[in-house]
């Protein structure tokens, strides 16, 4: 296996490892900024509906399944679009 | 440190916006010059795992959490400039797609954790490197960088809130302190996971910490010197 498709392996297996102990272990969230806005009594005002609001596919909320599929999607769709601008930043080159 | 739509007034949103639209001029007319067939697969993969690891929440103090936000390794590996763009692309999707993050206060969010985020944990780096040679200077610099980059996102974020007086009714020390408190926690727990990166690659693909950086020219490359043999840096 060439170096360059090892270092794709290896770091996707590490980012599926991340997505499913982020849906399983860790998924509660409560940020700073959300717990100082609510304290301080501000509130959002979205200018964008988002297709999957707060990483839960619409009627699949609380499903693991569902969520770690979104962020296995969303993980490679990152991961792609990245790839796709450094190429066309380095064909231009 | 994601800044929704509404926390931010319009006037500190458009004045976000254009001073971070000079940074992405900056970083992708240099990133034409410099980025290679060489960096590009470690920057999408690297891009992607912090997009990945950034679903995983850690506590922290006060019933809170905190999860990793990956661009100080994005900038000690592949440079400030292409921090930036890989941090531009995550900011962008969790904002398109989840919500994480406004679209009238992207141009903060990028601010805040794409360009003070990715800057100053490099610009630290290079400073302990000039202070302490080789391995042991840059992972003090990944320490202690990315704490400090993490701490002064979270003080940039209490600035903006603060000054944003229509939309959040307190003023900017009181802003300030509550983003830098909890951020000093997180800022300790992002620079131990930066310098564990750094220290795993340094052993097992020193070849990657040595390709060229797409830095500012006047900040340059990151000292490392390689051995004789072209192998391992010391």
């Amino acid at each position: 296996m060439s170096q360059r498709r090892k270092l794709l392996a290896v770091s996707i297996t590490i980012s599926i490892i991340f997505v499913v102990i982020g849906c399983v272990w860790l998924s509660f969230s409560a940020e700073t900024l959300d717990e100082v806005a609510e304290r301080f009594g501000a509130s959002e005002s979205p200018a964008w509906t988002p297709p999957i609001p707060d990483y839960a596919l619409p009627g699949f909320e609380g499903n693991v399944v569902a969520n770690i599929s979104i962020g296995i999607v969303f993980t490679l769709l990152t991961l792609g679009v990245v790839f796709s601008v450094g190429k066309v930043l380095e064909a231009k080159k | 440190m994601h800044i929704p739509d509404g926390f931010l007034d319009l006037s500190i949103c458009v004045i976000m916006y254009l001073a971070t639209l000079v940074f992405w001029a900056f970083a992708f007319r240099r990133a034409k010059q410099v980025l290679s067939d060489r960096q590009v697969p470690l920057m999408a993969t690297l891009t992607a795992m912090f997009f990945a690891a950034q679903m995983m929440n850690y506590p922290i103090v006060g019933g809170t959490t905190a999860h990793l936000l990956g661009g100080p390794t994005l900038a000690i590996t592949l440079g400030p400039y292409a921090g930036l763009i890989s941090m531009t692309i995550i900011l962008l999707i969790q904002a398109l797609f989840f919500g994480d993050g406004g679209i009238t206060t992207f141009g903060a969010n990028v601010w805040n954790m794409g360009i003070v985020g990715v800057f100053i944990p490099y610009l630290m780096c290079l400073l302990a490197m000039k202070t302490v040679k080789n391995r042991r200077g840059m992972l003090i610099g990944a320490f202690l960088g990315a704490l400090i980059g993490d701490l002064l996102a979270a003080i940039f974020a209490g600035l903006e809130l603060g000054l944003s007086r229509l939309s959040f009714p307190y003023s900017v020390p009181i802003a300030v302190t509550a983003m830098a408190i909890h951020h000093s926690f997180i800022g300790v727990g992002e620079g131990i996971v930066t310098a564990m990166i750094i220290s795993v690659l340094w052993k097992t693909r020193p070849d990657l910490l040595r390709l060229p950086k797409v830095a500012p020219t006047w900040m340059g490359e990151l000292p490392i010197t390689p051995t004789a043999s072209g192998g391992h840096p010391r």
